[in-house]
């Protein structure tokens, strides 16, 4: 065959408009997502990459965002806070990518939020540390409630539903567990009241009896805590129970997380906590997990991944646009939004959840009890 | 009164952790003089091996934790290949990284295999402990109490009444005079490996239900064992021990009569005004460098 130089051109002309129409036809609404593939919380990880891949499923089912499908590009954070910052920087530089999801984790998104306000696209996320919202980068939008309302719901729970006063205050000395103390000691000064007992402790301790001591001989009538780490807290529920304690106890979420119900067993029965994600909690919550499970075989723990990719697309869809601010007005302007973790009212901040539920541990089996909302 | 005296066994329960953490550093010094940073994840292999046998593979527990100890044996032998046995020449610091990176390896090995989460464990005895008074005694802690007195008096006879004890002990002080009197020295820091790494394992298997198994759980008590061994004397096996319980019971009755946060720091502060003021331990004999 003759090549002559007419048709070399034809032919390059020919391979270069069927690959732009090739392009065009799978060309995908792009979202980059940063999540722990490997490392410590490689398996809470997992979950939340399934959760947002069930949300980016459904959306793309119901026609995709502005007529495109959603394509998630996932990042490896190696759950460490300089992996975190290198798998967002990776992101970054893809022009394409339209929106974020960001870290559950409050340091990983602290060490990514600078580079965030950079790339200036909106970044969905669910550290829980109050301040995240608060630090002037207009593109960081929170799914799950913020620190500051589980030390308000609790004191309300303590002093609303089950009238006790006399509290016994246990928490990690590391910086989750100082911010819930504090935010509970706030919280139980503006009701007039001063906890009995406020004992830290530092993470990772083989033996709690001294602490449990000090609960007994304070007279409290309600222990509220704070602990980081699993093991530390099955290890001081299980010393609380053998040294005869029974006071009532609310505790910040990690009380009722699967591992700790699994190195406690029945030391934890009857306990209360404060929890974002509850299944019974509402109607999304509850469909949601059933389309984990259907999938998945197992219950979901969280759902906040679903909700942050199930709100950008609807930020995007109300902008008609891909243009980060006509997104972030969208964000902010949604309102009474039913999400697997409650609803979304988006304050200024960018903060769209603002209250917690209360569930208690019945032989096991975490039961809600009730939601409790703040407007302010 | 009542609440001192649950903590005082409360601290020579947890002391009788560290104390058993730290006769297996002091056998691998005695011996073989090597500071073994691998100790604790003996500890933490030997409660994982009881996970698999008891929890996965429903293995009658008693049998579950013999077969793990004879396992951990066998374990003890192929660390010191590894690890000992190709910088056995080149004295005791490369010796020591070489453990430290052992120990990094392991870790991540077992995080590998099971991932961080801790499993929880059966205690040793069905009974959840004893109430005398207002003092409650938990049962997995007389039983650490109970198996490290055995093993402190096992450990003590064999070293100080046997052949063999003494053939190790002259191998630990001078292995070429030691081989020159016909001992088979290599035998002598094998068996010492294998015993060591046992000793650790079953350490770990009767923390696990206190503690949990994960791949962490030997990381401070492995610390504050090693405290215990200074403050007992260095290389002293009854050094070891009342070390281990006297820093049990300080740390659990400085944390509840002065302060929990600084629990740990009270087990350190110890060690540091041993060092101070006498560096040798309780038990130790002053050694001075050889000109």
């Amino acid at each position: 065959m003759l090549l002559t130089r007419r048709s070399a051109l034809l032919s390059a002309a020919a391979v270069s408009t069927f690959a732009a129409g090739g392009a065009r036809a799978a060309e995908t609404m792009k979202i980059g997502v940063v999540s722990p593939l490997t490392g410590p919380v490689a398996e809470p990880g997992r979950i939340q990459l399934n959760s947002i891949r069930i949300a980016a499923e459904k959306i793309n089912a119901a026609g995709g965002v502005l007529g495109q499908q959603i394509e998630l590009i996932v990042e490896d954070d190696q759950s460490t806070n300089p992996g975190a910052v290198l798998a967002f920087s990776r992101l970054a530089e893809r022009k394409e990518i339209v929106g974020f999801v960001g870290s559950i984790r409050s340091t990983q998104m602290n060490a990514m939020a600078p580079d965030m306000l950079k790339v200036g696209k909106p970044v969905m996320f669910g550290g829980t540390d109050p301040t995240l919202t608060k630090l002037g980068n207009p593109w960081l939008f929170r799914c799950r409630p913020n620190d500051g309302y589980s030390g308000r719901v609790i004191v309300s729970f303590i002093t609303g539903s089950m009238k006790l006063k006399k509290v016994a205050l246990i928490h990690s000395t590391d910086a989750f567990g100082t911010g819930g103390k504090n935010a509970i000691l706030a919280n139980l000064e503006k009701m007039g009241l001063a906890p009995v007992l406020v004992q830290g402790y530092t993470n990772n301790q083989p033996d709690f009896s001294p602490v449990v001591l000090a609960v007994k001989s304070s007279g409290a009538d309600v222990i509220v805590s704070y602990f980081t780490n699993e093991p530390d807290c099955a290890v001081f529920a299980r010393q609380l129970r053998q040294l005869g304690v029974r006071t009532p106890w609310v505790g910040s979420p990690s009380i009722q997380s699967p591992v700790t119900r699994g190195l406690a067993k029945n030391a934890l029965y009857g306990t209360y906590a404060v929890a974002d994600f509850v299944e019974d909690s509402n109607p999304t919550a509850k469909a949601f997990a059933d389309a984990y499970r259907a999938k998945h075989k197992e219950s979901p723990d969280s759902g906040w991944t679903y909700d942050a990719l199930t709100i950008l697309a609807k930020g995007i869809n109300d902008a008609k646009s891909t243009e980060p601010q006509k997104i972030r007005a969208a964000i902010l302007a949604i309102k009474k939004f039913p999400g697997t973790e409650g609803e979304y009212n988006f304050d200024q901040f960018g903060d769209g959840l603002h209250g917690y539920n209360i569930v208690i541990n019945n032989n096991d089996k975490i039961d809600y009890k009730e939601h409790i909302e703040f407007t302010d | 009164m009542n609440d001192f005296l649950q903590l005082v066994f409360q601290g020579l329960g947890i002391g009788a952790i560290y104390a058993l953490v730290s006769l297996g550093f002091v056998l691998l010094i005695r011996a073989a003089s090597v500071v073994n940073f691998g100790q604790g994840e003996f500890s933490m292999l030997g409660a994982y091996l009881l996970v698999v046998f008891f929890n996965l593979w429903g293995i009658p527990y008693l049998i579950g934790m013999v077969l793990s100890v004879i396992i951990m044996a066998g374990f003890g032998l192929i660390f010191a290949y590894c690890t000992y046995w190709p910088l056995r020449f080149r004295g005791g610091l490369p010796v020591i990284i070489s453990t430290i990176g052992a120990s990094i390896f392991l870790q991540n090995m077992v995080l590998f295999l099971y991932g961080p989460s801790s499993v929880p464990v059966d205690d040793l005895f069905d009974t959840p402990g004893i109430q005398i008074g207002e003092v409650f005694l938990a049962s997995q802690y007389l039983a650490i109490i109970v198996i490290a007195a055995l093993l402190v008096g096992l450990q003590y006879f064999i070293f100080e009444k046997t052949l063999l004890g003494k053939k190790l002990q002259a191998t630990s002080q001078d292995k070429e005079m030691a081989s020159l009197l016909g001992i088979p020295v290599v035998l002598m820091i094998m068996i010492t490996f294998a015993y060591s790494s046992a000793l650790g394992g079953l350490a770990g298997m009767l923390v696990a239900p206190i503690l949990f198994v994960s791949v962490n759980m030997a990381g401070i008590i492995t610390l504050k064992a090693f405290a215990a061994n200074i403050i007992g004397g260095y290389g002293s096996i009854p050094g070891a021990i009342l070390g281990g319980l006297a820093l049990g019971v300080a740390e659990t009755l400085g944390a509840a009569y002065i302060s929990v946060p600084y629990k740990d720091a009270f087990a350190f502060l110890m060690l540091l005004a041993f060092l101070m003021v006498r560096p040798q331990g309780l038990f130790g004999e002053k050694i001075s460098e050889k000109a």
